[in-house]
C-alpha cells in the first residue's frame, strides 16, 4: 500500500506540474500583461499608471527565458509561490487571496454541502425505486424524465425556479445570501432545490443502470432463490454491491464542493468561489484564476486518493499494489 | 402472501414519507422578504450593485461602483448643483468656489479656504496621531496629502497627467521613488514622514489650519472640476497608515475615512455594502451654516418641478433624508429586476429581457405605472462614434479632399436613429457634435449637415471623390476599408455589420476586423487601422473634456493620447487652444460653433449617439435625479418606509395551495406504484 501511495503522489505531483505550466501557457497565449492591467486600472488609465502597475505586480519579468538570471522569469515565480502556497495579492483589486479563499469557502461550502448530502440519498433512493420497479411503466416513465431533466440547462432551472418560486409562488427569496445560519435556510432553500432537481436527471440515470445491471447477476438470483424479498434484495444486497462506482461517481465531486457552483452561485447571490472565479475571469485576473485551478487540481488529485482506498473498504477484493 | 406485511408497512408509513415531502411548508410561512429582520421603521435605501468596487482609495478609484461607494464617504472641496444643468460647481468643503488668481510667471493659483471645524467620522486609526482619539479636526493639509498621493508612484493613481498640471507635484513623486529605492528604511518610514522627507510640493501651499493654495504652471480653469471629483477628497494620513493591511489590519483600498453625511458600517463587498448615516456629519451638526452642499436644493432646471424633483418635503431641507444604504451585490440583472418589481430594491435599471414588458415608447407600461413606479431617463455625458484614422493613406488627412469627400459619404451612410431603435431599445439620442446635453456648447437646434441619412448626396460625393459606386479605380473593384473593433462578442459583430450595411449601399467594401482589445492597441500603435468605433464618458462637464478628443496634442500617434483619430487640424487647434480657457458665455459659445463647424465638414468622426440611461424607481422613492458624473447623490434620496412595507406586504403574499397540490399529487403517483408493486408479487 506505501508503495501505492508513493507512486501515485509522485504521479499526483506530475498532474499538478501540468495543470500549473499549462494554464500558464494558456493564460499569457491569450492574454498580456497589459490587458491585466487595464482591467485593473480602467480604460481611462494613462501608459504611465499601466507600466507601473505591470512592474510593481511583477509581470515584467521576462515570461519564460532569461538568460541573464534563470530564477527571474514569471514562469519560475508562478511555480514558486504555488508550490510554496505563497498565493499573493488578487490582481483584480490587491486582496490577498488566502483571505478571499478563507471569506469565500464557508459560502460555498453552506451550498454543495447540502446539495452534496441530500442529492446521495435522492438519487440512491429514487433510482432503488425505478429499478424496482424495472421494465414497468415506472420505470420508464423514471428514465424518460430523467433524460429530459438532464438535457435542459442549468440556467434554464435557475431562471425558471426564481420565476415560479420566487416571482408567482412568493415562497423564497430570489437571490440573496446571509452568513447567519438562522436565516441562511430561507436563501439556500431555492439554490438548494434547483441544483438537486438539475442533478437527479443524470444521477437517476447513471445508478439505475448501475442497480439494474447488478439485479442481473447470479448473487441476485441466488439470493431471490433464497427467499429473500425484493426489498430486501435491493436494499441488502444489490446497494453494497454497487458501491463501487456509487463510491467512484460521488467521492471526485467532493474537491468541487470546495470550489464552488459558478452559475448558482452566481444567479443566487451566493458570494462563494464559485462566483468569484467567475469574476477572475472576466477580470483577467490570473493572480487568482491560477490559485483557483491550482487549489481544485490538488482537491482532485486528493480526492481519487481517497476514493482508491476506500475502494479497500468496500469491497475486501481490491488491494492497493 | 409474504407480500402483504411489506405492503402494509409501506403503507402505514406514507403518512409519514408525506409529511416529510411537505416540511418545506413550514418553512414557506415566511415568505420571499430577502431582508430577515429589515427594519421597516428605519430609512434605509435598497439598490442593488452588479460587480463589487475595485477599491475604495480615493486617489486611485475610476470605476462607477467605487465612486457610489466612497463618494457618499469621502467629501470634496467642491460638489455639483444637484438639480440644475448645465452642470454648475457648488461649494461643499471649502466656503466657496475660488477664483483663479493670474501670478506673474504665468502660472494660476487658487485659494481655498476650508470651513472649520469638520470632522471625520470616527475610526480606532486616529489613534496613531494623539493617543485615544477617535476622530480629529480636518484640516487644510489633510487636502494637500491626498493630493501628494496622486503623485505617489506606490499609490498607483490614474490621474497624475492631469494633476501634473500642479507646480511640482511630479517632482515630488520622482523625488520619493529615487528615495524609497536609494535609501534603506526610508520606505519602511511612517507614510507622513516620507511625504515630509521628499520635500514640500512648490504649488501645494498650506497657508493655516483652514487655508491652502494650488498653484499650477499654466492655466487650466477646468481643474475646479477635478475638485469635484472623488480624487481630491482629503485623506487623513492616520488612515493611509494604519490601514496597512497587515496584521489583520485591511488595506486602505478596503476602509474608507471621510468626512461625508455617511460611513461604511459594512463591507463584504461580494455581497453586502452598509453605509449608515453619520451621526457626527458637519451638515447635519450646523444647519445654521446653510451650506449649500448641506441642504436640498431649493431650485432647478425646467421640469424638476413637475416631475417631483422639488417636492416641498424636500427642498431647502438639510440633509441627509437617509439613516441607511444597503447596497447587495446582483450579478444577474434578471433576479436583480425581479426583486426591484416585488419591491425589495427601490432603484433598478432595466435589464434587456425586460425592456419591452416595462417601457413602451418612451413611457413606462401600465403594468409598472399601476404599481407606483417612476421611469427616470437621463442622457449620460458621453458620446460613441466612429473615427477614422486620420494618418491612413486612404480615409485620412494625407488623400486631402479626396478622402474628405469619402468621409462625408460614409457619415451620410450610417442610419443612427435607426441603430438605436433595432440595438439599444431607442435609448440614446442620435449625435450632431461630439458635445452631449448639458455640456456648455450643446444646442438641441443644431443639425449637423453631414449627420443625417441621405444615401443621394452620399452616391454624389462618392463619386466627386473619384469612387464611382464606390469602385476604386486603381483595382477596378469596390474600396476595401478595414473597420477594426477592439470587440469579439457576437451582439457587437451584428451591430457592426449593421453599419457596415449602410456602407455596402453606397458600394463600399467594409471589413469588419474584430480582435481582442490588446491586438486592438497594438493596432492603433502602428498606426495600422483605418476606421474604429469607440466611446467617451466626461470625466467632467466641459466642452474642453469632449474636443480635447480631437486635439492635435492629444494624438495617439504623437503622444499616446486620447485622440485616436489622430485629428491634427490648425483651425481646430488654434481655436480649441483658445476655447479651452475661456469662461462659459458668448465668446466661448462662438469658438465652440466654429470649432465644431471644422468637424462637420472635415469629418474625423462620425458621431453616433449620446447614451440614455432609464432607471426605475419606486413610488416612495424621492429626491432622484440622475447625475451621469461620479458624484455623492445619496444624501439627496429619500425614502418613504411605511409606503414601501404596505407595497411589499400586499405585493409578495405567498401562494400556498400549489405545495399542498404538490403533496397530493405526489400521494397519488405513489398509489398506482404500490398498486402494480401488490399485482407483482401475487403473480
Amino acid at each position: 500500500m506505501s508503495a501505492w501511495l508513493v507512486r501515485r503522489l509522485l504521479w499526483g505531483a506530475a498532474t499538478v506540474f501540468g495543470v500549473l505550466g499549462f494554464l500558464f501557457l494558456l493564460f499569457f497565449a491569450t492574454a498580456e500583461p497589459e490587458d491585466i492591467a487595464r482591467r485593473a486600472l480602467g480604460e481611462k488609465a494613462p501608459p504611465e499608471a499601466v507600466a507601473q502597475w505591470i512592474t510593481s505586480h511583477g509581470y515584467d519579468r521576462p515570461r519564460v527565458w532569461n538568460p541573464a538570471a534563470p530564477t527571474d522569469t514569471m514562469l519560475f515565480e508562478h511555480f514558486r509561490r504555488m508550490l510554496a502556497f505563497d498565493f499573493g495579492r488578487s490582481d483584480a483589486d490587491d486582496v490577498p487571496i488566502a483571505q478571499r479563499l478563507r471569506e469565500g469557502v464557508g459560502a460555498s461550502l453552506s451550498l454543495t454541502v447540502p446539495l452534496f448530502l441530500l442529492g446521495i440519498p435522492l438519487a440512491l433512493g429514487a433510482s432503488l425505486f425505478v429499478a424496482f420497479f424495472r421494465e414497468t411503466y415506472i420505470d420508464r416513465a423514471g428514465v424518460v424524465l430523467a433524460v429530459v431533466v438532464m438535457s435542459v440547462s442549468i440556467l434554464i432551472y435557475i431562471l425558471a425556479g426564481q420565476y415560479l418560486i420566487g416571482v408567482l409562488l412568493r415562497w423564497f427569496p430570489i437571490s440573496g445570501f446571509d452568513a447567519d445560519p438562522a436565516v441562511l435556510a430561507r436563501f439556500l432553500a431555492l439554490p438548494v432545490g434547483v441544483g438537486l432537481l438539475h442533478g437527479l436527471g443524470s444521477d437517476l440515470r447513471f445508478y439505475r443502470t448501475v442497480f439494474v445491471e447488478e439485479t442481473s447477476r447470479d448473487y441476485v438470483r441466488t439470493a431471490f432463490a433464497k427467499g429473500a424479498g425484493e426489498g430486501r434484495v435491493m436494499a441488502r444486497h444489490v446497494l453494497p454491491n454497487a458501491m463501487l462506482p456509487i463510491l467512484t461517481h460521488e467521492v471526485v465531486r467532493i474537491p468541487g464542493l470546495f470550489t464552488g457552483a459558478l452559475l448558482l452561485e452566481s444567479f443566487f447571490g451566493i458570494p462563494g468561489l464559485g462566483s468569484m472565479t467567475v469574476d477572475a475571469i472576466d477580470a483577467n485576473d490570473f493572480a487568482t484564476l491560477r490559485v483557483m485551478v491550482y487549489v481544485g487540481a490538488l482537491l482532485f488529485i486528493a480526492a481519487q486518493i481517497v476514493t482508491d482506498v476506500a475502494y479497500t473498504v468496500v469491497d475486501p477484493r481490491v488491494r492497493l499494489t | 402472501m409474504r407480500a402483504r406485511p411489506v405492503a402494509g408497512a409501506l403503507a402505514a408509513r406514507l403518512p409519514a414519507v408525506a409529511l416529510a415531502a411537505l416540511a418545506p411548508i413550514a418553512v414557506l410561512a415566511c415568505g420571499n422578504n430577502p431582508y430577515p429582520g429589515g427594519d421597516d421603521a428605519l430609512r434605509v435605501l435598497y439598490t442593488p450593485y452588479s460587480a463589487p468596487p475595485k477599491t475604495l482609495d480615493p486617489q486611485v478609484a475610476y470605476a462607477t461602483v467605487d465612486h457610489d461607494v466612497l463618494s457618499n464617504v469621502y467629501e470634496t472641496l467642491l460638489e455639483y448643483h444637484y438639480l440644475r444643468r448645465p452642470y454648475e460647481l457648488i461649494p461643499a468643503l471649502a466656503t466657496a468656489v475660488p477664483e483663479p488668481r493670474r501670478l506673474p510667471d504665468g502660472g494660476v493659483a487658487y485659494a481655498f479656504t476650508l470651513r472649520p471645524g469638520i470632522a471625520y467620522g470616527t475610526d480606532p486609526c486616529f489613534a496613531l496621531g494623539t493617543p485615544g482619539a477617535t476622530s480629529r479636526e480636518l484640516v487644510a493639509s489633510d487636502l494637500a496629502f491626498g493630493l501628494q498621493r496622486i503623485a505617489d508612484p506606490a499609490v498607483g493613481s490614474p490621474v497624475l497627467v492631469t494633476f501634473a498640471k500642479i507646480r511640482g507635484l511630479a517632482a515630488f513623486g520622482e523625488r520619493l521613488a529615487a528615495r524609497r529605492a536609494g535609501e534603506p528604511g526610508f520606505a519602511a518610514l511612517r507614510i507622513d514622514e516620507q511625504y515630509r522627507r521628499a520635500g514640500p510640493v512648490e504649488g501645494l501651499r498650506v497657508t493655516g489650519p483652514y487655508r491652502f493654495e494650488v498653484v499650477l504652471d499654466a492655466p487650466y480653469p477646468q481643474i475646479l472640476y477635478w475638485f469635484a471629483m472623488p480624487f481630491t477628497s482629503p485623506v487623513p494620513w492616520e488612515a493611509v497608515a494604519w490601514y496597512d493591511g497587515e496584521d489583520g489590519r485591511p488595506p486602505f483600498a478596503e476602509v474608507a475615512v471621510g468626512t461625508g453625511p455617511f460611513r461604511l458600517a459594512r463591507y463584504d463587498k461580494r455581497s453586502r455594502i452598509v453605509l449608515d448615516r453619520n451621526p457626527d456629519w458637519w451638515g447635519a451638526r450646523h444647519p445654521e451654516w446653510r451650506a449649500p452642499s448641506a441642504l436640498y436644493p431649493a431650485d432647478g432646471e425646467p421640469g424638476d418641478a413637475a416631475r417631483g424633483a422639488l417636492d416641498p418635503r424636500l427642498a431647502g431641507r438639510p440633509l441627509p433624508f437617509l439613516d441607511r444604504v444597503e447596497m447587495r451585490l446582483e450579478k444577474e440583472s434578471i433576479p436583480a429586476f425581479a426583486k426591484f418589481v416585488q419591491g425589495y430594491y427601490d432603484r433598478s435599471a432595466i435589464p434587456k429581457e425586460s425592456f419591452d414588458r416595462t417601457v413602451s415608447e418612451g413611457r413606462l407600461g401600465p403594468e409598472m405605472e399601476a404599481r407606483g413606479m417612476r421611469l427616470e431617463r437621463a442622457v449620460r455625458p458621453g458620446v460613441y462614434y466612429l473615427g477614422f484614422n486620420m494618418d491612413d493613406p486612404v480615409v485620412g488627412a494625407p488623400a486631402g479632399a479626396r478622402a474628405r469627400k469619402l468621409r462625408q459619404a460614409m457619415s451620410l451612410a450610417v442610419d443612427v436613429p435607426e441603430f438605436l431603435r433595432v440595438f439599444l431599445n431607442r435609448r440614446g439620442i442620435p449625435a450632431q457634435s461630439p458635445i452631449p446635453p448639458g455640456i456648455f456648447g450643446y444646442d438641441p437646434a443644431y443639425r449637423n449637415p453631414y449627420r443625417t441619412l441621405d444615401l443621394e448626396r452620399a452616391r454624389a460625393l462618392l463619386a466627386d471623390a473619384g469612387y464611382p459606386g464606390g469602385v476604386d479605380p486603381a483595382s477596378g473593384r469596390a474600396l476595401r476599408i478595414t473597420f477594426d473593433t477592439p470587440d469579439t462578442t457576437v451582439q457587437s459583430r451584428l451591430r457592426f455589420q449593421f453599419l457596415i450595411d449602410g456602407w455596402k449601399q453606397l458600394g463600399l467594401d467594409v471589413e469588419l476586423a474584430a480582435t481582442s482589445y490588446n491586438q486592438f492597441r497594438d493596432k492603433v500603435r502602428n498606426g495600422a487601422y483605418q476606421l474604429f468605433f469607440w466611446g467617451w464618458v466626461a470625466d467632467y462637464p466641459d466642452p474642453e473634456n469632449f474636443l480635447f478628443l480631437l486635439w492635435s496634442e492629444m494624438a495617439e500617434a504623437k503622444s499616446g493620447g486620447p485622440n485616436t483619430a489622430n485629428f491634427a487640424d490648425p483651425r481646430f487647434d488654434a481655436l480649441f487652444d483658445e476655447l479651452k480657457d475661456l469662461e462659459n458665455g458668448p465668446r466661448r459659445a462662438a469658438r465652440i460653433r466654429a470649432a465644431l463647424a471644422r468637424l462637420e465638414t472635415e469629418r474625423p468622426w462620425i458621431e453616433l449617439f449620446h447614451p440614455e440611461d432609464y432607471a426605475l424607481v419606486h413610488g416612495w422613492l424621492d429626491g432622484v435625479k440622475p447625475m451621469g458624473l461620479p458624484v455623492p447623490v445619496w444624501k439627496y434620496y429619500a425614502v418613504t418606509p411605511d409606503a414601501r412595507a404596505v407595497a411589499r406586504r400586499a405585493w409578495n403574499q405567498p401562494v400556498r395551495w400549489p405545495a399542498w397540490a404538490l403533496g397530493g399529487l405526489a400521494l397519488a403517483g405513489l398509489g398506482p406504484a404500490v398498486a402494480t408493486w401488490r399485482r407483482e408479487r401475487r403473480a
